[in-house]
């Protein structure tokens, strides 16, 4: 896995509307003497794009990972805590209300991904019973629409700069450069440290609630929190990519289903890479397939994962 | 998730675990109204009485899975109170009634779970922990099942797989929740025997259970727990009289012990 990342990392520092020799990514990156047109196309452009790729591959693996074992349903991905919903009208708010403001979209998909998650979390986790898996599941079903109902309202209002917002709602990379991640890469480090405490406590959740409480953790506290970093790590990576929560439900279940184990000290780490190795490969692929067109990797995506995952879910079974 | 900061000072003189007048209330309802223990060293001692009497409560709050409303439980002396969870998953092992068997999980990487409460949150296994892992594994006669997925355990195995993993925490005490509740008749002697062994390796062990005769041939004392109370605690002999067993079960029955085997007699029809 690792080694598909670095390759798709070559591919992607190298390919584009002007191929660069590997040879001459690797000058560029170790500060050798290269022509100024080379070093400009790899540190300015493609440089900030393939690190966006990887970090919101790994953050999309990762946030999937986390929630399926912390909610022990496979089909949980940043949807189910309304990350998706949220961080799509905070984009389409801004794209269709303050399209002068565009700067600001990172900003606002964050905040209203990560206030969408903290509304589920808030209805889901406290009072009695709180903590039920079911009650967090559909508190995170009932919040997503609520958001979705919004964004329809204010495309309904605005349907002339609704092509604007595609992009975003499709999910795709952009060449824009460090801005959005000087911006987001606090709440990726947040989510992956966090993330990387709660490999061992979701194993433990994985004997069941009584097991896990007997080996000295709190249940609810490790659902909570492993939610949480999902959210803060989706909710980033939306800011960064737009909506690509398919990779997070799709990357955790291709792992367990190669590896042939649901161990999080396997499944998080190696979903980091995959999902990394997976959007990088993926972006690649889209901005060159049909150069100078760039199609938006979220679709391209889909397109090429979907069959690789319904083959695998009847080699498994 | 407790990190185990803040030391506790064991005291190695006192029993293993006392608890006194332990009380559980659920929406006003004593379900626990106060039951009591004291397990020793090298002691298998069974917790019996009727379905609801309130044994499993019981021991999901000395436990400390479930906050006791009253009561005063002691680990080692130390009050359950003043332990942080990795504390108390180092001095005593629960096996829960009903365990959650996931797919996609190994018989070794289970145990190694177990013994996670060795470990600080990113540190790996340690040689040492390995070694506790396999011989915990041993101890539970489930060599040569490591590489199985649990999903394809028999309920016995299963249940073994479950004892493994409390092993592995290197817990002076063992509590286990009717192990024996789903098993067949080889099964349940199997899961005997070793509980014998560990308490004859000097463990102390808690064994809730239904089965009169199992308790009466197995446990060193039992107590009896009816309505939510610990009624009576002495040996198997002492205790479990035919007027108690008529008091709490309401049913007339007899213990007969011959040769280290034991059965109870009991008139199942009232019809003669």
């Amino acid at each position: 896995m690792l080694a598909a990342l670095v390759a798709a990392t070559c591919a992607s520092l190298a390919l584009g509307a002007v191929d660069i020799p590997v040879s001459g990514v690797i000058d560029t990156l170790l500060g050798k003497q290269v022509p100024e047109v080379t070093r400009n196309i790899i540190e300015i452009l493609r440089l900030p794009r393939t690190v966006e790729a990887i970090l919101v591959g790994a953050a999309l693996g990762v946030a999937g990972a986390c929630l399926q074992g912390a909610l022990n349903n496979p089909l949980a991905s940043p949807d189910v805590i309304g990350v998706t919903g949220g961080a799509g009208f905070g984009a389409m708010l801004v794209i269709l209300l303050y399209p002068s403001s565009i700067a600001l979209l990172p900003v606002s998909a964050l905040f209203f991904g990560l206030f969408a998650a903290t509304m589920v979390f808030i209805i889901g986790f406290t009072g009695r019973g709180g903590g039920n898996i079911t009650r967090v599941i559909l508190a995170g079903i009932a919040v997503a629409s609520l958001f979705s109902a919004g964004t329809a309202a204010i495309m309904a209002a605005y349907p002339d700069r609704v092509p604007n917002g595609i992009y975003f709602l499709v999910g795709g990379l952009t060449t824009s450069g460090w801005d959005t991640l000087e911006t987001v890469w606090p709440y990726l480090a947040v989510g992956f440290v966090l993330a990387a405490f709660m490999i061992r406590p979701l194993d433990r959740l994985m004997l069941g609630d009584d097991v896990a409480a007997s080996l000295g953790s709190r249940p609810r506290l490790i659902r909570l929190t492993a939610a949480l970093a999902a959210a803060v790590l989706a909710s980033a990576a939306a800011s960064i990519a737009g909506l690509l929560a398919f990779l997070g439900l799709v990357i955790p279940h291709l792992i367990r289903l190669l590896g042939g184990t649901k161990s999080h000290v396997f499944v998080i780490p190696v979903s980091a890479l995959a999902g990394a190795a997976l959007l990088t490969a993926g972006d690649t692929l889209a901005r060159t397939i049909a150069a100078p067109v760039e199609m938006p990797v979220g679709p391209f995506l889909v397109l090429l994962g979907v069959p690789l995952f319904l083959w695998l879910l009847r080699k498994a079974a | 998730m407790a990190f185990g900061r803040g030391s506790v000072e064991f005291d190695e003189a006192a029993p293993l675990l006392e608890a006194r007048d332990v009380r559980v209330t659920i929406g006003g309802e004593d379900i626990l109204a106060s039951a009591s223990l004291t397990l020793g060293r090298g002691e298998l001692l069974a917790v019996v009485g009727p379905n609801g009497a309130g044994k499993s409560t019981f021991a999901r709050a000395f436990c400390g899975l479930r906050r006791p409303d009253g009561g005063e439980v002691l680990w080692k002396g130390v009050p359950l109170a003043r332990l942080r969870g990795r504390q108390l998953a180092r001095v005593r092992a629960y096996v829960p009634q009903r365990a959650q068997v996931p797919t996609g999980v190994t018989v070794e990487a289970a145990v190694r779970i177990g013994r996670s409460t060795h470990l600080k949150p990113l540190q790996g296994l340690t040689a040492e922990d390995r070694a506790v892992v396999e011989e915990s594994i041993a101890r539970a006669r489930m060599q040569g099942f490591e590489d199985r997925d649990l999903s394809t355990l028999s309920g016995g195995e299963m249940q073994r797989v479950q004892i493994a993993i409390a092993l592995a925490q290197g817990a002076p005490v063992l509590v286990a929740d009717e192990p024996t509740a789903q098993l067949d008749l080889g099964a349940t002697a199997a899961i005997s025997k070793m509980l014998r062994e560990l308490v004859a390796a000097g463990m102390g062990v808690v064994l809730i259970v239904h089965d009169l005769a199992l308790a009466a041939a197995i446990a060193d004392r039992v107590v009896v727990m009816s309505h939510g109370r610990s009624i009576a605690t002495g040996t198997p002999n002492e205790v479990l009289t035919s007027q108690l067993i008529g008091d709490v079960w309401g049913v007339e029955a007899e213990l007969v012990h011959r040769e280290g085997r034991s059965a109870l007699h009991v008139e199942w029809l009232d019809d003669h």
